[in-house]
């Protein structure tokens, strides 16, 4: 176990290196530097920008200079945000991401998980014709046009929550739900087609003629067993929303990771792009990597580190 | 016994023993496909949202690019007030409109006067000076009406609504530069479901290629593979859409599309792997290998075949999923640039003035919320009609 664990993070920094490259190259190969703008900046100013940030070494130099602070979490200076670091940049973006996000997520499983299990046990009678009529609808409306229409009524039309900022305590409760309404439906629909197909297998039958009370039938064999696909849904679901949403953060006017990325971007703040691509993409990898070990937990017959 | 308790029941023409006709994979899994209502009804509003984007811009008279600047922001429902033998509109921006009793726009009238103080226009209809005020409810002497403005024409005042009309000029209302709301509507299902259809065939063509090579070669092959798919998985979209808009120096269609495509098939190939790995152990392929048959035949002839239900599946799910990111994209900026609109564009179009003109992001909101719903019912029902699995249950 604690081999395979060490494998697969040894695995997970080349990934990462792999993905900093990858991004590097692509920085790189657009045309215009992160100081090119409408209007020329005079050559003068240029050279001593380009200097300042050692952006007038050979390439292969620049490249291996930031994998060198890359080992060690050093995202380097930010282009566009003159005076700050990119590590500054995501300490700023990061909490507020991840709180919204952290609610969220916590609200998808909370939600999800039990309104799946109760719409397949009660399959085809009323509540679970009135589950899948809200998941269906859940999965049917981007999450700009939920955000929109909390403004507009919530904000707007009933002034019970403010309408941008997350000032108050209130304020959390528009993105949280914009940022969770898709996936708790996503969540549900999965939970309840995984949860049919168990309940149908050999096992359970055996369980129930058994005499297992009908209550441990359902959590521990059927429940635990119908939550793999779920587990491996809600990893990668979880990387991307604690590191923020773009659309959710630009409607309710949060100061968040998503907004930071999509700015950097179109400002070509090479650092920015690079540091917040590898920081997903290592939240992502180790999201993935929990996922995995969360199979081990909830089925024993995966082993884990079984070479196939 | 006698022969009269018999009774002749004349020769037996048929085979009492009905053999049933045999169905082909397919034609099963159609037969099934038509039972389930919902996917039919599916199937529907999905050939209705085509034929809605291809013919329908022919059926307006105007174009999605048409600018008719008089007319601009008008709802879907207009209150009309009699002023005479015709009818006024007012608009929030505080156009008046005169609209035949059916609710058709005939023209914009001029205004001739503005008194900003007392929160009075004057405007002027066939020489006949229309006086509009304004001041209810806004000057401190004037608070507690249950009306905000008032509509005087030929001595004849106004402040409630003759009636509510249609509006038969824009039938989903115009938007801020007075382009009709319904031919973009249309223009915006052309876009969206070109982007989704082209980008979910380029998917289908290397997912499901780089899947089978990687499922059916294994090993190390199989392993490099699926590492390049996870490091491709783990860029933000919005990044690759953003440097192919640098590197055309444009924003449009087509990199939305090469954006889409390229992302995508990961989870295609993931699956098409997966299939792979499980159809490969069986007999047929063991037979094929022993009996010569070269590697690219095999993949080709023997293996895609036999996974095409849960790609066809698949594939219904990634439709939905295209629009959706289409939209997301456009809604960031990040989509075709104008005047062409898709739903996104038009959603983040109407963003701005939500408030006073919520129809705006209503139609496109719709369109979008039917599109997904019908092809979610059809992947639904695909899913029943293909899953080998259910058969037996």
């Amino acid at each position: 176990m604690n081999s395979y664990i060490t494998k697969r993070l040894v695995s997970a920094v080349i990934t990462l290196l792999l993905i900093a490259t990858l991004t590097f190259v692509m920085m790189h190969s657009i045309p215009g530097g992160p100081f090119t703008r409408e209007r020329p900046v005079p050559d003068e100013i240029l050279r001593t920008l380009n200097e300042k940030y050692h952006l007038d070494d050979p390439l292969p130099k620049q490249y291996f200079d930031y994998m060198k602070g890359l080992i060690t979490f050093d995202l380097g200076p930010s282009y566009s945000k003159i005076g700050t670091t990119v590590n500054e940049l995501i300490a700023g973006g990061f909490p507020d991401s991840a709180r919204v996000g952290g609610l969220a997520s916590i609200l998808i499983i909370v939600m999800g998980i039990p309104l799946g299990i109760i719409s397949a046990l009660k399959q085809n009678k009323t509540i679970d014709y009135f589950v899948m009529f809200m998941a269906t609808l859940g999965v049917t409306v981007p999450s700009f046009v939920i955000a929109t229409v909390i403004i507009y009524i919530f904000a707007g039309q009933l002034g019970w929550l403010p309408s941008f900022g997350l000032s108050s305590p209130l304020g959390y409760i528009g993105p949280v739900l914009a940022l969770a309404g898709y996936s708790i439906s996503f969540v549900t629909r999965l939970t309840r087609s995984s949860m049919l197909e168990v309940l149908r297998q050999d096992y359970i039958r055996t369980a129930r003629a058994n005499g297992i009370p009908e209550f441990w039938v359902i959590a521990k064999h059927a429940v635990k067993n119908a939550l793999i696909p779920v587990v491996t849904y809600l990893g990668p679901m979880v990387a991307a929303i604690l590191t923020g949403s773009f659309v959710v953060e630009r409607i309710f006017a949060i100061g968040g990771m998503g907004r930071y990325f999509v700015e950097s971007v179109s400002n070509r703040d090479y650092t920015t792009i690079m540091g917040m691509t590898v920081f997903y993409a290592a939240f992502y990898i180790i999201m993935v990597l929990l996922v995995d070990l969360a199979y081990g937990l909830i089925d024993p017959r995966i082993r884990l580190g079984k070479e196939e | 016994m006698s022969d009269s308790r018999f009774e002749f029941v004349g020769e037996i023409s048929e085979d009492l023993e009905s053999v049933r006709p045999s169905l082909t994979y397919w034609a099963d899994a159609w037969r099934r496909l038509k039972k389930n209502k919902l996917s039919m009804m599916g199937i529907a509003i999905i050939i209705f949202t085509i034929l809605f984007g291809v013919v329908g811009p022919f059926l307006t008279p105007y174009s999605y690019s048409d600018q008719i600047n008089d007319f601009r922001n008008t709802p879907p429902r207009l209150e009309l007030y009699a002023a005479g033998d015709t009818y006024l509109y007012l608009t929030n921006d505080y156009i008046l409109l005169e609209v035949s009793e059916n609710g058709n726009i005939q023209r914009r009238l001029e205004r001739i006067e503005k008194d900003i103080f007392n929160k009075i226009y004057v405007y002027e209809m066939d020489g006949e000076a229309v006086t509009v005020d304004f001041s209810y409810n806004t000057l401190p002497t004037k608070q507690g009406y249950d009306y905000d403005f008032t509509i005087e024409y030929m001595g004849q005042v106004e402040n409630q609504p003759a009636f509510t009309k249609w509006n038969k000029s824009f039938p989903f209302g115009s938007d801020g530069l007075g382009r009709d709301l319904l031919t973009r509507v249309m223009y915006g299902a052309r876009i969206s479901l070109f982007v989704a259809f082209v980008a979910t065939l380029v998917n289908l063509f290397i997912g499901v290629i780089y899947g089978s090579i990687a499922g059916f070669e294994g090993g190390r092959v199989d392993n490099i593979m699926m590492r390049i798919v996870d490091i491709i998985n783990s860029i933000p979209l919005v990044l690759y859409v953003i440097l192919l808009m640098v590197w055309f120096r444009n924003n449009g269609l087509w990199n939305i599309i090469i954006a889409l495509s390229s992302v995508y098939w990961v989870s295609m190939a993931r699956l098409v792997r997966g299939q792979m790995l499980a159809l490969k152990e069986q007999e047929f392929v063991l037979a094929a290998i022993t009996l010569g048959v070269p590697k690219r035949k095999i993949i080709f002839r023997h293996l895609i075949p036999n996974a095409m239900g849960p790609i066809i599946v698949a594939m219904a799910m990634m439709i939905p999923s295209a629009v959706f990111t289409e939209a997301f994209l456009s809604f960031i900026g990040l989509g075709v640039s104008a005047p062409m609109a898709s739903w996104g564009v038009l959603a983040n179009n109407a963003l701005s003035g939500l408030t006073t003109y919520p129809y705006q992001l209503f139609f496109p909101a719709l369109a979008i919320a039917f599109t997904m719903l019908a092809f979610n019912f059809l992947g639904d029902g695909l899913r029943d009609a293909l899953d080998p699995r259910l058969r037996k249950g």
